[in-house]
């Protein structure tokens, strides 16, 4: 018998370090010259920088280490895909296994928390300039912390009645808990940064109201929430969902939504895992993954695979979604085989769409030029056609990792200090 | 069939069934944790230092030193010697070596003057002991009348070593203090005083640790802590070096020494009979592991005299101890290169950062390749090997001579683990 795993929707999917256990992970690590892992980190994070603090008994600074740069540290510690970032350009992969550099990360975080650490400080004399930034995912947290920390007065406008973005409603709690959004959160809001939610752009306020408003930059990291579901016979049924829609009804509902007996979840990225994890753990019996393609192919980091694995969710490959049947609630999910002869009908309650998500209309929130993917054009630091309009993360790459639409908000904010000083001279 | 050698010994008459003692410590202080011992397969005990003196111990007593999370590296204790009546202890004594005949009862006695130390030897007869065990040398007495203030002076160690042989016949052994320069003047004296044996060492001097907490050492004790004895892997290096000088010594070099000071593994005893210890003494890896160590013990050693064809102890003792010879004459006509394996080889880049901020910037780092090229400023001192991670990478290779030096055949290391 198969030792399944058993948890709570809100419990941690994997246990910290203690101060022992870190200090023995520590030990393991090489300390390199010019170490690698410190090159493969998207942000710029410096894992040889805060391993060796660790090592030489200053965890303080460890955590200084990781905040300074990434001020999502904490959830990036989380989510990260170590497995093809950092830790794959470890060096211990020669003897062994990789340091364990994401963990190596919470537990520095965490003991920032525990120390009551205040490690960012915005100057107490501010820069006249006002900043907006559109929405209060990753990147525009890294952008408004970065702006913040030169002085600028910035405020985040988010629809939704909560700060974080995917971060707070499109990953499931036992791998991003919530506790450690917020504490990231709390270190952009002891900026100074301002926070207005239940509010969009574009609908609630426009970028031109904002101009008024004395807003002289406007950042937009919007993220994508217009879920992608295929055109496919019975997509409307009740009882069909999509990732973004599900993850937040979890979320919202503090763990007693129900979501049904036999949950189908078709993806095979993170987002489609998490959905997966968060049917399980809410008390689903059958839970199983169907994916079009590959696990190779999957997107999907090996960790949550195996995670997802572990709670005794099936992973079916090489199946797409043909057509669901059902009267007016979905009862079964076709599916095709990609060798073109296969087929699997499986009776569900719930099908879960996590192929993807898109942007909404971009235009609506600010008038900039959009890709024919719907994306911003934006270029690598967040500069739009429009000046003084940036963007940068999910709502220009089409949909990455945390850490790169952090990387990238902090690339926008360095071009926003330089669009803002030089207006500043030309006055 | 597990590999099974004769570990028997003859040490000052007595016949031992292996060289494994427990040392006189908390880990052999009462009849049952010796019975345990035994059975576990410990050749004896140095049964827990009695004196006349009964011991008021302080809370807490223990401290450790580590390194990069590995624990246990080095052991402080503030323990003296047994907190139990003195007739309890020899009673203790006279019972096991009723019901364990064949192992080896050492008595450990301190005492604060020479009738102490005669009534101590007295008792050590009535209750049958094989051996005494004079301890000179526990450095956290709250006395100083007893332990190393003793020991670091040759004139009392000598007399107190003629009280205890001038009233006994069961063979004296003195139990040596680290915390001198010359371990060979108390070693002397004990002999002179008429001494039959000499065990070392006994725990250094130490301040582990400072509480940043309470702004004293470890183990805090209401606020305050007190120099005392270290022990445990850390000490081994010491230990080997005053056993080695002493085995060294013209008089004393043929007086049977019992081995003590950080052993923890079969290795670890090894190292101190192949310098010429007759026996070795444990304490600190029991109180870290338990008795059971001693299993690997008699394993290891047994499999060490398989592999090289020995049958007795006796065979090996002392075979390291002529190999040790003094600085001024070691062969210095020659340097061994490192040699770098590029294939396994992981590109950490370690060998490079210690050659260069600690001996002779030998090293030239590719740092494109990660891989390190050896210069021509190497002057062999092999810290590269010792600080590389991956096991088989850096090894010794080529044999350059000093110009004008000649060339002889030389025994080097070549498998390091």
């Amino acid at each position: 018998m198969s030792k399944v795993v058993k948890a709570k929707y809100t419990a941690d999917a994997v246990d910290g370090f203690t101060p022992r256990t870190a200090m023995e992970e520590a030990a393991r690590c090489l300390l390199c010259i010019d170490a690698p892992c410190s090159k493969g980190c998207p942000a710029g994070t410096d894992p040889g920088k805060f391993i060796r603090s660790i090592r030489f008994r200053n965890v303080k600074g460890a955590a200084e280490t990781i905040r300074e740069n990434n001020v999502l540290g904490g959830s990036c510690a989380r989510v990260c895909p170590y497995d093809r970032l950092c830790e794959e350009y470890c060096s211990r992969c020669g003897i062994d296994k990789p340091i364990q550099i994401g963990k190596l990360q919470r537990f520095a975080v965490e003991q920032e928390k525990a120390h009551k650490m205040k490690i960012l400080t915005a100057p107490e004399k501010k820069k006249a300039d006002k900043v907006a930034c559109i929405g209060s995912g990753p990147a525009s947290l890294a952008c408004a912390a970065k702006l913040a920390q030169a002085g600028y007065q910035v405020t985040i406008f988010e629809a939704a009645a909560k700060a974080g973005g995917v971060l707070t409603y499109g990953i499931t709690p036992a791998r991003l808990p919530q506790h450690v959004v917020d504490f990231d959160i709390k270190s952009v809001k002891d900026l100074g940064v301002k926070f207005v939610f239940d509010t969009k752009v574009g609908e609630d306020i426009t970028v031109d109201e904002l101009k008024k408003a004395g807003f002289k930059a406007i950042f937009v990291g919007a993220g994508l929430w217009d879920a992608k579901i295929p055109e496919i016979p019975g997509k409307d049924l009740k009882g069909v969902t999509n990732a973004i829609d599900f993850l937040k009804a979890a979320r919202d509902s503090k763990g007693t939504f129900d979501p049904g007996k036999k949950v189908v979840v078709i993806g095979g990225g993170d987002v489609a895992m998490d959905c997966a994890t968060t049917a399980k753990l809410l008390g689903a019996e059958n839970v199983m993954v169907y994916y079009r393609r590959t696990l190779e192919e999957a997107p999907a980091n090996m960790a949550e695979l195996q995670y997802v694995t572990s709670l005794g969710i099936t992973i079916t490959t090489n199946f797409a979604p043909a057509e669901l049947v059902g009267d007016k609630k979905v009862e079964f999910a076709v599916f095709n085989g990609r060798d073109g002869v296969s087929g699997a009908k499986v009776a569900v309650d719930t099908v879960v769409f996590a192929i993807g998500q898109a942007p909404e209309d971009m235009t609506k929130i600010a008038p900039v030029k959009v890709t024919e993917k719907g994306t911003i054009a934006a270029n690598a630091k967040g500069k739009t056609n429009v000046a003084g309009i940036f963007a940068a993360g999910d709502a220009v790459n089409g949909g990455k990792t945390v850490v790169e639409a952090v990387a990238a908000g902090k690339e926008a904010a360095a071009e926003i200090i330089g669009y803002l000083a030089k207006k500043e001279g030309v006055k | 069939m597990a590999v099974k050698k004769d570990l028997s010994i003859n040490y000052l008459g007595v016949n031992c069934e292996n060289p494994f003692f427990l040392s006189s410590s908390p880990v052999g202080g009462n009849y049952d944790m010796v019975r345990k011992a035994y059975e576990a397969g410990w050749g004896g005990v140095f049964f827990k230092t009695v004196g006349i003196f009964v011991a008021d111990e302080c809370s807490p007593r223990f401290d450790q030193t580590n390194k990069e999370g590995l624990p246990w590296l080095g052991f402080k204790n503030m323990e003296q010697i047994s907190d139990k009546p003195t007739e309890k202890n020899f009673e203790f004594m006279y019972k096991l070596k009723r019901d364990y005949p064949d192992k080896i009862m050492v008595a450990t006695i301190m005492g604060s003057c020479d009738e102490e130390w005669k009534q101590l030897a007295k008792m050590c007869d009535q209750a049958g002991a094989d051996l005494i065990e004079g301890n000179f040398s526990c450095p956290q007495m709250t006395s100083h009348a007893m332990g190393s203030d003793v020991g670091s002076t040759p004139e009392l160690v000598k007399q107190y070593s003629k009280a205890v042989s001038s009233t006994t016949k069961i063979p004296f052994i003195a139990k040596m203090t680290p915390n001198v320069t010359n371990m060979i003047l108390p070693a002397r004296a004990a002999i002179e005083g008429g001494a039959a044996g000499v065990s070392a060492i006994n725990t250094v001097k130490s301040i582990t640790n400072i509480d940043f907490e309470n702004m004293t050492g470890m183990p805090v004790v209401n606020g305050k802590s007190s120099i005392s004895g270290y022990s445990g892997a850390a000490v081994k290096p010491i230990a080997l070096r005053f056993v080695a000088q002493m085995l060294q010594d013209e008089v004393l070099k043929n007086v049977p020494i019992s081995g003590i000071g950080g052993i923890e593994t079969w290795r670890d005893a090894l190292e101190f009979l192949v310098l010429g210890c007759r026996n070795v003494q444990v304490t600190t890896a029991i109180m870290q592991y338990g008795y059971r160590i001693v299993e690997d013990m008699i394993s290891g050693v047994s499999h060490f005299m398989d592999e090289r064809g020995y049958n007795k102890l006796d065979d090996f003792i002392g075979s390291a101890l002529g190999n040790l010879i003094p600085a001024e004459e070691l062969n210095r006509d020659f340097k061994i290169y490192p040699n770098f394996d590029h294939k396994t080889c992981i590109g950490c880049g370690r060998c490079y950062v210690s050659c260069y901020d600690a001996a002779h910037q030998a090293i030239d780092w590719d740092e494109k390749k990660r891989r390190p090229n050896l210069n021509d400023e190497c002057v062999g001192c092999h810290l590269c090997l010792n600080v590389c991670p991956v096991q088989g990478c850096i090894t010794p290779g080529e044999i350059k001579w000093k110009e004008g030096r000649k060339p002889v055949e030389i025994a080097m290391k070549h498998n390091y683990e």
